[in-house]
Order: C-alpha cells, then sequence, then structure tokens
C-alpha cells in the first residue's frame, strides 16, 4: 500500500491568513496602562513575538496565574495562534497555570543542595505546611515546588520564598521563614 | 548544479537539495520521519543519519545540502547501528499496540522497525501515559502515546494552512502535540495530517476502523470536487467487502501532483466520495408515468430516447449538460448535437451559493470540467433555454447530473420549465428533485467506476481511472451517448473511453495531439 | 596560583555594583580606548588573548565573533547568556549583582567589534535580584550616556528552562517561542536572532573583554595556559570547608582549587570525586584531580571545564544516589526536541531510580551505558552529551557501588 511517507515535488506556496486566531470576546484585559507597556515591550524586539515571555510575566503578576482566557487574550496582542501560546506557557517552569498560593516557596533538590540536606528541608517544609510538593495549602498562602538549580550552590540548601532567595537552610530556619509568610 | 557520490553512484542535482532528495535520484532511501518535502526542515527525529566522508560522525541528510564533491555513504556500519539505536529510541515509550492501532501496515515504524531496527527490546519501565483517543475535529482522531513528535502535523498547520491549531505542549518525555483547549482541528484541509503522520497518532475518524489497510487497492485519480482536480488515489476495499458493510470507496488519499496539488488535499474533496456508494445512486434506466416508476433495459430506454429525440425539430431538444461530466462524455455529446442539428445547450447552473475560494487549492467553481466543457463547445444560455421549457417551445429536455432545484435559478421557474418540456430526460449518478419529474432517467456510473479525463481551470488535462465496478446497470456517459447515436443511425461510436477521447482530440483543437499515453499520470496542457 | 583578580576586584566593596564604584576603579577606559580600534582590531586582540567562552563550550571568543558575515548589511544582534543554570554554577549571578557594569563596557566593546547595535541580556527568570541589579545598572549607563549612543540593551527575563542556557535555545526563547535549539546550519553568527547574524556569548566572557582591551592580549593570554588564556571564577560547593566563588588563573589544578581555596573538603574530610564543570562534566575520582583546570586540561583528564562549576563529594556520598539526582534533572529539563534525549533521559532516571531504590536490575548498568553511548552525539545540541558524561562517568567510575545496591 506504501508509496513512501511522502515523495518529492515542488513547493507550492502557502496561503496568507491566520484566520480565525483572535480570541472574539476575550474574559480577560490589561488596563490601558498594562497594555501601553506591553505595545512598548513589543516595540523593544526586532519581531514582537519577542516580547512574549516578559508580556505573559506581565500577565501573570496582573491575573495571578496564566489561565486558558489569559493565554487567548496574549495571544490576540501577538496575532498568534492560541497553541503557539500554549506552548510556551507549558514549557517554562515559572508560569502558573492554576491558582498559586500568596507564596511560592521552590526548594531546589539539585546536586548541591541535596549534598547538604534538601530531602530533609523539602520533608520540613511538607511537613509544617501539611502539602505535598506541587501543592497550594488550603488557605492559599503557600504553593510549594522542588525544583532544578537556582545557582546558589555555595549556600546549599537553599531555596527561593517569592524573589528573595534563602540560604543555608536548617530545618529551624525553614520554620522560621514560614513563621514570617504573611 | 552540485555533482556529488552517494554509495558509490554519482548525482547532480539543484543547488539548494538535500541529501534525502538527492538520495532519492539516485534510488536511494534514507529513512525519515520528521522530514516532509513540502515543509520546513525540523530535525528533530534523528533518523535520517549518513556518513559524509571528512565528517567526524554521521550527520542529519535532511539538513544537508548538497555540495559539490560530497561523499556520502548510507549503508555504513555506523550508520546502521545510529539507526538501529533512534529506532529504540522512538519506541521507548511507544505503546506497542499494532493489534488495535489503525495504522498497522503503513505505519513508519513498523516498516522502518522492520527495515532498520530489530534489537532486543529492553525497556521494561512505565512508560510515560498521554491522552488516548482524543478527537480534535470533525475528521482527525489523535492517540498521543502513539505520537512520535515529528511536529509534521505542527507545521502543516502553521506553514500550509496557517491557522497554527497545533502545538507541542510541555517538554521532555511529556511533551505532546495537542490543541488549545476547547479549540478544534476543523480547518479546510486538516485531514491532510493524517496523510504525513508516519505512525498511528493521527487517524482518520472516517476510515479508521472501517478495514485494514493491506486489503486495499489504489487507483489513481483525479478529485472531482472543484475545479483544480487535485491528483488523488483512490482506495477500495475490493477484497474483504463485508468488513466496510458494502462500502467499497475506503478513502481518497492526495497524489503528489507538484503542478496541480502538490502534496495535498481538502477535506471537501477528500471527505466527498461518499455519493458513491448511497442508498440514492441510480442503479437501472426507469420510465416514469406519473407516480409509477418501472424499471426499463437499456435498449429500451436507448430507442425512446432516441424516438423522442426524432420526433422533435432539431430547435424543440435542449441539453443541460455538466462540467462534471468528462471530455469524453461531453464529446459524445457534441457529437449527438451536431447529429441532429440540436442549438439549444448549456452546462453553466449558477450555484444557489457561491463556492467558496481560497488562494492555496479550493476553487470557486465546484465542477471538475467547466473548462473542457467551454473548449468542446457547450457553452450556452441556460436561463434562456429553460425560458424557452417553459414557453413550451421544448419538447425534449435533456438534464445531465445537475438538480435544477439546488440551484440559484427560482425554483418555480425550474418547475414550469420541467413541466412545460414533453420529455423530461435526467442521465446522472444520482437520484435528486430533477430526475424526479423526469420521464427516462438513465444511470451513469460515478467517476471511480469509468475512465476518463477531465480539463482543469489551469488547462491541464487529466485522467482518472476505474476503481470499482459501474453499481447495478449504471454506464459512463459517454456510453449511454453512443448507444442514443447508434440509435439515431450515426457513424460506429468507440467502445472505450480512450476512443472518444482520440476522436475527440482529432476534432477540437484544444486537445490536439494529446493521448491518453501523453498525459500519463501528471496531466498535459490544452493548447489555448 | 591565586592570580591578581580582575572580575572580583572590586566584589569587596558594597557599592562595586553602581557606576560610580565602576568608574573609581577603572570602568569605562577601556571602552574609551576601543573606540578608537577599528572593529577587526579589537577582534583581533581578543583573539590573541585566547580569551575561551566560559559559560560551558569553551570555544574562542575571538574566533566566534569572526563568523560574523563580512559584508552583511542588516542588524546584528549581541547576546548575552545570563540564563545561568548549570547545576554547581553561580558566577554570573554575582556578576550581575556586583559588577554589573563591566558587563555593559564588555557589551559596548563586543557590539563595536560585530557591528551591533542591540544588544540582549537573557537573565533566568529565578534570578530577580541579579536583574534588578543589572537593570538598574543599565539605566546609570543611559544616563551617563555609555548606552543609547549606538548600542541599545534589552534585558530580558527567562522564564524557567536550563536549556535557554544552550544559544540557539536562548535564541529561540528571545524569539517568544519554548526554547527548543535550532538545527545547525545555520549557526547564529550566520542566521540568528530574528533572523539575523547573532553572537550569543556568555556573562563572564565578556566581562573579561574590558581587561583584555585596558592591559592587552599578551598579558591576558599570559595568566592561563597555552590555549586559555585569564582568569575565570570558579563555583566551588558540594562538601568543601569553604564553599564559594573563587577568580583564579584557568590553570590552576583541581587539587589547589579545592585544598588551597576552598579550604579541603568537609563531610567526613576524605575525598571521593569531583565534578569540575557542572553537572554536565564527568565525575573525577580523588586520585585524578592533578589537572588545570582550564579547558584542554579537563579535557585531556576526559571531562570538561564546562562552567567551572566544582562540585565536591567526600567519602560519605552516595555516588548513586547522586547520579540519580542528576538524571532526574536532566529527564526534567530535556526540551523534548530530538527523540533520543526526550524518550531516553526519563528512562535512564527510572533505572538509576529503581537502583536507588534497590530495586534495581542485573541488566541495568550495561542498559544505562548503551543507551547512552547510542545516544551521544546524536543530538541537535549539547544537552544530550552533558546527560551522558554523568551517566557513563558514575557508572563506570564508581560500578561496584552502584552493583552493590543490585539484589541479586
Amino acid at each position: 500500500m506504501s508509496v513512501g511517507n511522502d515523495a518529492p515535488g515542488a513547493w507550492n506556496r502557502p496561503p496568507s491568513g491566520r484566520a480565525g486566531l483572535a480570541d472574539p470576546a476575550p474574559r480577560v484585559a490589561f488596563t490601558a496602562e498594562q497594555l501601553a507597556e506591553a505595545r512598548r515591550l513589543q516595540s523593544l524586539y526586532p519581531d514582537p513575538r519577542g516580547a512574549l515571555l516578559p508580556v505573559l510575566q506581565m500577565a501573570q503578576d496582573a491575573f495571578g496565574y496564566i489561565s486558558l482566557p489569559v493565554e487567548e487574550y496574549v495571544a490576540g496582542l501577538f496575532n498568534l495562534s492560541p497553541a503557539h501560546v500554549h506552548e510556551v506557557v507549558t514549557f517554562y517552569t515559572l508560569f502558573f497555570r492554576e491558582p498559586k498560593g500568596r507564596h511560592v516557596v521552590a526548594v531546589c533538590h539539585n546536586l548541591s543542595c541535596h549534598l547538604a540536606g534538601a530531602p530533609e528541608i523539602v520533608a520540613r517544609l511538607k511537613a509544617r505546611l501539611g502539602i505535598e510538593v506541587g501543592e497550594t495549602t488550603e488557605d492559599g498562602k503557600v504553593t510549594l515546588q522542588s525544583v532544578e538549580c537556582l545557582c546558589a550552590c555555595e549556600h546549599a540548601p537553599m531555596m527561593q520564598v517569592d524573589d528573595r532567595y534563602e540560604l543555608g537552610l536548617t530545618p529551624e530556619k525553614v520554620d522560621r521563614i514560614l513563621e514570617g509568610l504573611r | 548544479m552540485p555533482r556529488l557520490t552517494i554509495n558509490g553512484g554519482e548525482v547532480e542535482v539543484p543547488p539548494g537539495t538535500n541529501l534525502i532528495e538527492a538520495a532519492r535520484k539516485v534510488g536511494v532511501e534514507i529513512p525519515h520521519y520528521c522530514y516532509h518535502p513540502g515543509l520546513s526542515v525540523a530535525g528533530q527525529c534523528r533518523l535520517c543519519m549518513v556518513d559524509i566522508e571528512k565528517t567526524p560522525r554521521p550527520t542529519i541528510a535532511c539538513n544537508t545540502q548538497a555540495a559539490e564533491g560530497m561523499v556520502v555513504w548510507t549503508e555504513t556500519d555506523r550508520v546502521k547501528e545510529t539507526r538501529r539505536s533512534v529506532m529504540e529510541f522512538h519506541l521507548i515509550n511507544h505503546p506497542l499496540d499494532c493489534p488495535v492501532c489503525d495504522q498497522a501496515g503503513e505505519c513508519w515504524l513498523q516498516i522502518y522497525y522492520m527495515k532498520h531496527g530489530l534489537y532486543e527490546p529492553r525497556m521494561m519501565d512505565e512508560k510515560v501515559h498521554k491522552p488516548k483517543a482524543v478527537p480534535l475535529g470533525p475528521h482527525v482522531i489523535l492517540d498521543a502515546e502513539r505520537c512520535i513528535l515529528c511536529s509534521r502535523c505542527v507545521r502543516f498547520c502553521d506553514e500550509i494552512t496557517g491557522t497554527g491549531e497545533l502545538g507541542i505542549f510541555h517538554r521532555g518525555d511529556h511533551s505532546e502535540i495537542g490543541l488549545f483547549p476547547g479549540r478544534e482541528l476543523a480547518n479546510k484541509y486538516s485531514g491532510n495530517v493524517v496523510d504525513i503522520c508516519p505512525v498511528g497518532a493521527l487517524t482518520d475518524r472516517d476510515f479508521r476502523f472501517q478495514v485494514r489497510v493491506w486489503y486495499l487497492d489504489a487507483t489513481k485519480s483525479v478529485c472531482p470536487g472543484c475545479a483544480r482536480g487535485c491528483n488523488i488515489d483512490v482506495h477500495v476495499n475490493r477484497r474483504r467487502p463485508h468488513h466496510a458493510e458494502g462500502r467499497r470507496v475506503a478513502r481518497l488519499k492526495p497524489r503528489v501532483n507538484a503542478d496541480v496539488n502538490t502534496w495535498w488535499i481538502c477535506d471537501a474533496g477528500r471527505y466527498g466520495f461518499t455519493f458513491v456508494d448511497d442508498k440514492t445512486r441510480l442503479v437501472t434506466p426507469s420510465r416514469r408515468d406519473g407516480e409509477a416508476v418501472t424499471d426499463v433495459a437499456w435498449d429500451q430506454a436507448v430507442s425512446a430516447v432516441a424516438a423522442a429525440l426524432e420526433r422533435a425539430a432539431p430547435g424543440e431538444v435542449a441539453v443541460v449538460a455538466s462540467a462534471k461530466m468528462a471530455n469524453e462524455d461531453l464529446w459524445a455529446l457534441r457529437r449527438l448535437l451536431v447529429h441532429r442539428g440540436i442549438r439549444r445547450v448549456g452546462f453553466r447552473i449558477p450555484p444557489r451559493v457561491p463556492g467558496d475560494e481560497d488562494a492555496f487549492l479550493i476553487k470557486a467553481d465546484k465542477n471538475p470540467n467547466s473548462l473542457g466543457a467551454e473548449l468542446i463547445g457547450l457553452e450556452g444560455n441556460v436561463r434562456d433555454l429553460l425560458a424557452a421549457a417553459r414557453a413550451r417551445q421544448v419538447k425534449v429536455l435533456w438534464i445531465f447530473g445537475h438538480d435544477l432545484f439546488e440551484s440559484a435559478l427560482p425554483e418555480a421557474d425550474v418547475a414550469a420549465a420541467l413541466r412545460g418540456a414533453e420529455t423530461v430526460i435526467f442521465t446522472g449518478t444520482s437520484a435528486n428533485a430533477t430526475s424526479e419529474r423526469a420521464r427516462w432517467v438513465l444511470p451513469a456510473a460515478a467517476w471511480v467506476e469509468r475512465e476518463g479525463t477531465y480539463t482543469n481551470f489551469q488547462g491541464r488535462v487529466q485522467r482518472f481511472r476505474r476503481a470499482v465496478e459501474p453499481l447495478g446497470q449504471a454506464l459512463a456517459e459517454w456510453d449511454i451517448l453512443g448507444r442514443v447515436l447508434q440509435a439515431l443511425g450515426a457513424e460506429a461510436t468507440p467502445p472505450r473511453a480512450e476512443r472518444w477521447f482520440r476522436e475527440l482530440a482529432a476534432a477540437v483543437p484544444a486537445f490536439a495531439g494529446l493521448t491518453y499515453q501523453a498525459i500519463g499520470d501528471a496531466g498535459v496542457m490544452v493548447t489555448r | 596560583m591565586t592570580a591578581e583578580k580582575l572580575l572580583t576586584r572590586n566584589f569587596g566593596r558594597a557599592d562595586s555594583h553602581t557606576l560610580r564604584a565602576y568608574l573609581e576603579s577603572g570602568g569605562y577606559t577601556a571602552w574609551q580606548k576601543a573606540q578608537a580600534l577599528e572593529p577587526a582590531a579589537i577582534t583581533e586582540e581578543v583573539k590573541q588573548s585566547n580569551l575561551r567562552g566560559l559559560g560551558g563550550a569553551g570555544f574562542p571568543t575571538g574566533t566566534k565573533w569572526s563568523f560574523i558575515p563580512k559584508h552583511h548589511t542588516g542588524p546584528v544582534y549581541l547576546v548575552i547568556n545570563a540564563d545561568e543554570g548549570e547545576p554547581g554554577t553561580f558566577k554570573d549571578r554575582y556578576l550581575l549583582e556586583r559588577e554589573p557594569h563591566a558587563l555593559i563596557e564588555g557589551m559596548l566593546i563586543a557590539a563595536r567589534a560585530i557591528r551591533a547595535a542591540k544588544g540582549f541580556v537573557y537573565i533566568r527568570g529565578e534570578y530577580v535580584e541579579p536583574w534588578r541589579r543589572f537593570s538598574a545598572a543599565v539605566k546609570e549607563a543611559y544616563d551617563a550616556g555609555y548606552l543609547g549612543r549606538g548600542l541599545d540593551v534589552v534585558v530580558h527575563r527567562g522564564a524557567g528552562a536550563y536549556i535557554c542556557g544552550e544559544e540557539t535555545g536562548l535564541i529561540s526563547s528571545l524569539e517568544g517561542k519554548k526554547g527548543w535549539p535550532k538545527v545547525k546550519p545555520p549557526f547564529p553568527a550566520i542566521k540568528g536572532a530574528f533572523g539575523m547574524p547573532t553572537i550569543v556569548n556568555n556573562v563572564e566572557t565578556i566581562c573579561h573583554v574590558p581587561h583584555i582591551i585596558n592591559r592587552g592580549a599578551a598579558w591576558f593570554a599570559s595568566l592561563g595556559t597555552k590555549t586559555q588564556g585569564g582568569t575565570r571564577i570558579f563555583s566551588v560547593s558540594g562538601r568543601v570547608r569553604k564553599p564559594g566563588i573563587y577568580e583564579a588563573s584557568v590553570a590552576i589544578t583541581l587539587r589547589a582549587l579545592i585544598y588551597e581555596l576552598a579550604g579541603g573538603v568537609a563531610g567526613n574530610g576524605r575525598l571521593k570525586a569531583v565534578v569540575p564543570g557542572g553537572s554536565s562534566a564527568a565525575i573525577l575520582r580523588a586520585d585524578e584531580i592533578d589537572v588545570t583546570a582550564d579547558v584542554d586540561g579537563l579535557r585531556n583528564a576526559g571531562t570538561m571545564a564546562g562552567s567551572a562549576g566544582v562540585i565536591v563529594m567526600d567519602e560519605t556520598v552516595s555516588i548513586p544516589e547522586a547520579l540519580m539526582v542528576v538524571a532526574r534533572f536532566y529527564a526534567h529539563e530535556s526540551c523534548g526536541q530530538c527523540t533520543p534525549c526526550r524518550e531516553s533521559t526519563g528512562w535512564i532516571y527510572q533505572m538509576t531510580k529503581r537502583i536507588v531504590e534497590g530495586r534495581g536490575r542485573k541488566d541495568d548498568l550495561d542498559t544505562i551505558l548503551d543507551v547512552a553511548r547510542r545516544g551521544a552525539g546524536t543530538t541537535i545540541c549539547a544537552f544530550y552529551d552533558g546527560a551522558v558524561g554523568p551517566y557513563i562517568s558514575y557508572i563506570e567510575k564508581f560500578r561496584a557501588e552502584f552493583e552493590a545496591l543490585i539484589p541479586n
């Protein structure tokens, strides 16, 4: 039956146009200021698409996480297929596709931190927070993650709490850090 | 033009040709999954490795352009080992569910495993699980576990249709192809992703589980769905008819023609064949008296039609031809018109809804042979012709294929015209509201049941071949018209489509010099 | 072997990240000097200096610059790889936070050499403080007129993917796509970011450039070995008494680095193994550390200098467990583009995990070795070869330790 899984021939120009890409009625939207910032970011790149990661970061800050409607909205801003925005959002670890806690605690579990006792740190966090890695506490306060090298191995074990690196962890220090979270 | 050596054979190729295409020229097949000549190079399946002299390790052929003096070897031990390894990598997380997979028999994992794999499986761990049996759209269904992530389908939607429905989500061994949640794969060319999927990940919802592919036979044909005439293969289930409950045409697949459709066809054409085995097919000649319909023998129908034509003066006969008829049919009709001196003819029926058209393959004219009908001289004003019938100036009205009620013509005008003619004759493959008003119904064979040629909008004359026997007593229109011509005492008429075409070529300058042999598989342009 | 400090010379100052501090230590004088030099002369100087890429691949920097097509008339881009992520490496974090103007000055000079008018600095998304510090420095540089007069700099943040440290993965990401590395050819110098000729250099590499211009290629070359000039910042972690960054000649031996600079082995004090160049480098046994840590020295030792992330293991460390951690990392970070890497990193992690958990099979070790050897060199980028380094070396050098975990 088979006649080769393709066969030779000439190239035919594909049609232009990107029908049906933008969401007709976006359920989320940037404020005028945010939109202006998104457009400014797009103008920094030779192709506006270069600003996709920064604009998704903005969207995550604005909407808390990147829901499917947010993906569609951003796709509209970039005249991209929502599938291509979904590819990007699912590829990178810093994009949250579900509501996250008010604080994100990301413990490094890579080699140097592992050698310095990262498993104990993770165990302590799980016990104190009462959740597994990847989960968010019921009160919505903390999302716990176990992540690859954050490149602060000289202070292993370490973790990132939101924007901050917390270094040289001990179980006791972990307790104090958790207590400090509002 | 760079000249290079592949497995000892010299070949000269145009600049920019990659090694897979260069190798084809010397009859060497380099196995590959992600490369497709109609799409950009992705280089991700890693199967098309070859050895190039003075290169330290095997290199992918898809992303290597032929260069002057290059010496390429595709079957070194090192290349064969690499291929074997890459085959193993491809199958690590594959479910190996060939017995229940519809791709079995035309799966390039199976084919290449037998040719290039044949290793002892050693993956004993839990495989990665992914979504299965996910309908992507009206025509395509996905099994993500069988997917080898070659990205051909994604590139098709990005580069060919420009619709971008598909993506590869997540990463590592959790990567999977899919749609943006909630959307569907419903572009006008979606079925092509099934053709280019080298494995059982994307299968055809219409075709799957109908019949195993090794029971299918392929016949070269042309799509009758619009004026482009995309080249196709008709896949027919002759050997296990019980498997598909009497459905003879299993599926249509695009056939490459660089000048017409490249590698692709549209969904309307791909799935437009169901009328062939539909209950509405006309299978015996019949005569209608009021509500009563009587099946008649061909001889009886032919002499009755001939008699009706003879009874009427040439000016009292009107013929609505169809651009769905083949050149051979139209030439037979032309001969009949000339023989009887009939002048009232036309073939363009305005559609109720204008046909859709795009800048790629789809043409607004949904007839495969409008240019042929024009060149053969059947142009005429159908509205005037029907007006004459309404004015009772037409005794015999012969309609080919059309349902005049399904057109932009006012329904009342059509009904009045059909009432106005003494004898209405209908010739077509399928019953419709028009055929139901005809006194004589002469069943025509569908395009897959006969031979013929169409002239596409570019002026390319293309052959279609018989894939199945005509249903019931249906005959090709040239055959029906030939019989009527003989009954009218005309000179001998050809017994085969090819001979009709020869007559046509001798008579109509645009077709001068053309033969079936010259037309071949790729078609030939008419002279204009 | 503790050469003069170049990159870290100002790290003692609390305000080392400010323009004022940088100017006080002679900052931007190299840029003054470079402005009088022809682009080709700058490239030649960097070539002569034997500066090699310090991000991982160790490619000669000047040679890389010279790949930009001579007669190209459109835009050329300079992209700084600040997507530090190689496990065991943390030097660029320090440079971004404490010496951001050295990077900016290096960019000015490099951009002149390759005729780029636009530079992108791709900083990994997790680096918030380094991003803030560097962005503030960029603003200072604009205000002071260093930037914005021939070179514009865009600071771009990543979003969490190790593969974006691979130069073409980084370019894909910069273009707003998944960080899938690109098939080569074309190489970035011919067709890189946004389809234009592009040079991608590591932070530390570019921070060296002002020193080379200021003090000359010969001087810089003399700091290192015959084939690699200068100093570099070693990131030392794991079981050492004084983990941290150490700037030293590239010609320092691993032994001197561990025992003289980093205070010796912690844990039980007895060295078992060293990973010399980030987790992708093949592991060395305790008796293999009397080698120089330059690109060629470590290559000759069967491993690589990589990013100079030195991870030290004492005798109490379980090598199988370490391999499991490393294998988990490669399984998690494989981008999924090429089949060998995508399909086997997860499988190999499963096997190492089973072994560590006491559920290993007799054939597992040979299967891992065979699969890794077969996959090596078959993929678009060097990620998989980086995974193969530890897969093979951990098992080959500590096989008995693995076998002891596999039930009979």
